[in-house]
């Protein structure tokens, strides 16, 4: 049924949720069908718990040692780490399921694919609450940015980071560079800080106690954000679950998409995401 | 190794016969040819050199000092005790053996089933040759008789016991394992010390005995090793890459449920 042999099936990665590696493989074999889609040509960066979340993990770029030959990657040259990096992609089950086998619980993708490396093919728009500041601000944030993104006529899709943010996201056709996505998330976040004094737009240290600041800098060459329906490094198995705007309301709690919660959920919110491709032009003012 | 795996029902038979001659009975001559009917195993392997998946071949090596020895540098030695050997000639044993004569030999019929099936060692198929009346006679008598032909036939190098009796519309020659190839249960221990069961025990054996009696079926045998590498067979024929599963672990079962989940759903997409 895999190619992968799997291995330590009943070590526990999430202590406290008492969630083993069979059920970390599971989930992600369940959200396949709804992942491998937005997965597709997408170079990955992983985060591994090897020893579960409560015990040191680590950042991986570069495709580990042993990787089997029917691994699909993709060579680059990375700034960061002054050197050839081979990325995974994750274009079949085989390839997610031997991810969750290497206990990489926190899978991260860029915004652009192999082919058109250079021309992302999304926007992303990272809303994150600085307390008090909570969810529920979030949501207001989330909301007024999605009625400007409406009013510029941009289909907007919406998940929760997993953590204690939103991350909302515009699916675009892969013609502009970082520079001018990152310039368009950018001056949209502006736009929202003018209106509202709940909005942070720039980057500030300290940041503004009470503020949700909208990150652009996420729209960068080589930059990954978390993958919807990724596992996260919580102590209780948080999931980054796309939602329906609809959710998007008073009363959100991203804590409870847990592991366990999400395993029946059978909807796709982000149905046809991927073949809406939109233009940026005269969208912007 | 054939082009195509086996099919799923019974083992083929072969195109070119074995071996022809006639079943002799007295002066009588029924000319016939002889095809394999039974087959051990439904796949054999052959090694090859992992490295290059060449076929390799045997070689004969010394013990002593490791070399190759050609085939004309052996003879045969029979170990009368550890490591002393009395040496036989090629020509000493051909010799020895049974002239090939291209019959089979009748003595007499038999009730066929009279004979004890632990002597039925291989069957082959006859089919007429030539003359088809003289065989279906001989088939037909068979039939009517429920009598077997005892005899023998030199195969090879080798003479066997063997019958001639009647199958599914065929005359089938089955040969027959010698007396002294088959142990006699009696010499051993175990079976001279039995002690004679209670009748009240015997009755609830013998009733379950007749509880669970029914017609044999060899068809409600099946060989699953055979089934599972003739399936595997198919697949490397059609280029699928096959690969070693363990044997699912219980913590692994019902992962393994949502990984055939997933994989129906992903066939739909």
């Amino acid at each position: 049924m895999t190619k992968v042999e799997f291995t330590n099936l009943d070590k526990v990665l999430y202590p406290e949720a008492n969630v083993t590696k069979a059920q970390v493989i599971q989930h992600y074999v369940r959200m396949a069908p709804r992942m491998l889609g937005i997965l597709k040509n997408r170079p990955m960066v992983l985060t591994r718990f090897p020893d579960g979340v409560d015990k040191q993990g680590f950042y991986e770029k570069d495709m580990p040692l042993g990787t089997p030959s029917w691994v699909k990657t993709f060579k680059k040259h990375s700034e960061s780490a002054g050197r050839e990096i081979n990325y995974i992609v994750c274009n079949d089950l085989d390839t997610l399921v031997w991810l969750a086998n290497l206990a990489a619980l926190e899978l991260h993708m860029t915004l652009s694919k192999t082919d058109k490396f250079e021309k992302p093919d999304l926007l992303v728009f990272d809303a994150d609450p600085e307390p008090p500041a909570s969810i529920d601000e979030v949501v207001d944030v989330a909301l007024m940015l999605k009625e400007k993104l409406d009013d510029l006529n941009l289909k907007s899709y919406v998940k929760t980071s997993g953590k204690k943010g939103l991350h909302v996201l515009v699916p675009i056709v892969p013609e502009y560079t970082f520079n001018q996505t990152r310039e368009c998330v950018h001056q949209i976040g502006r736009h929202l800080a003018l209106e509202s004094s709940l909005v942070a737009s720039e980057v500030s240290k300290p940041k503004k106690p009470g503020t949700v600041y909208i990150d652009y800098r996420q729209n960068s060459h080589g930059r990954t954000m978390v993958c919807p329906y990724s596992l996260r490094a919580t102590p209780h198995a948080t999931v980054s679950m796309p939602l329906d705007w609809g959710d998007v309301k008073k009363g959100l709690k991203p804590e409870e998409y847990t592991l366990s919660a999400v395993a029946k959920s059978e909807s796709n919110p982000w149905k046809g995401m991927l073949e809406n491709k939109q233009k940026l032009e005269k969208r912007v003012d | 190794m054939e082009e195509e795996p086996m099919e799923e029902t019974n083992a083929r038979i072969p195109k070119r016969p074995f071996w022809s001659g006639a079943v002799t009975i007295g002066l009588v001559n029924v000319p016939v040819k002889l095809y394999s009917m039974t087959f051990d195993k439904a796949f054999s392997f052959r090694f090859l050199h992992k490295q290059d998946g060449q076929p390799l071949k045997y070689q004969k090596v010394c013990v002593k000092d490791n070399a190759v020895v050609p085939w004309e540098d052996t003879v045969k030695g029979y170990e009368v005790s550890k490591n002393r050997f009395i040496v036989f000639q090629k020509e000493e044993l051909d010799a020895a053996r049974p002239q090939s004569s291209q019959k089979i030999r009748i003595d007499k019929f038999v009730d066929y089933l009279s004979i004890d099936p632990i002597y039925f060692e291989r069957s082959y198929v006859l089919t007429p040759d030539k003359s088809n009346e003289a065989y279906s006679l001989l088939l037909t008598s068979l039939q009517k008789t429920h009598k077997a032909g005892a005899g023998r036939i030199t195969l090879r190098t080798k003479e066997y016991p063997v019958l001639l009796h009647a199958y599914k519309g065929a005359m089938v020659l089955t040969t027959l394992r010698y007396a002294y190839e088959i142990s006699d249960p009696n010499n051993l221990e175990e079976l001279k010390r039995l002690k004679e069961p209670e009748k009240k025990e015997l009755d609830l054996a013998v009733k379950i005995i007749n509880d669970l009696s029914g017609e044999f079926d060899i068809t409600e045998y099946k060989d699953t090793y055979e089934e599972r590498i003739r399936k595997l067979i198919a697949k490397k024929l059609k280029g699928e890459t096959i690969v070693a599963e363990k044997p699912v672990k219980e913590e692994a079962k019902e992962l393994m449920a949502t990984l055939q989940e997933t994989l129906n759903q992903l066939k739909k997409q």
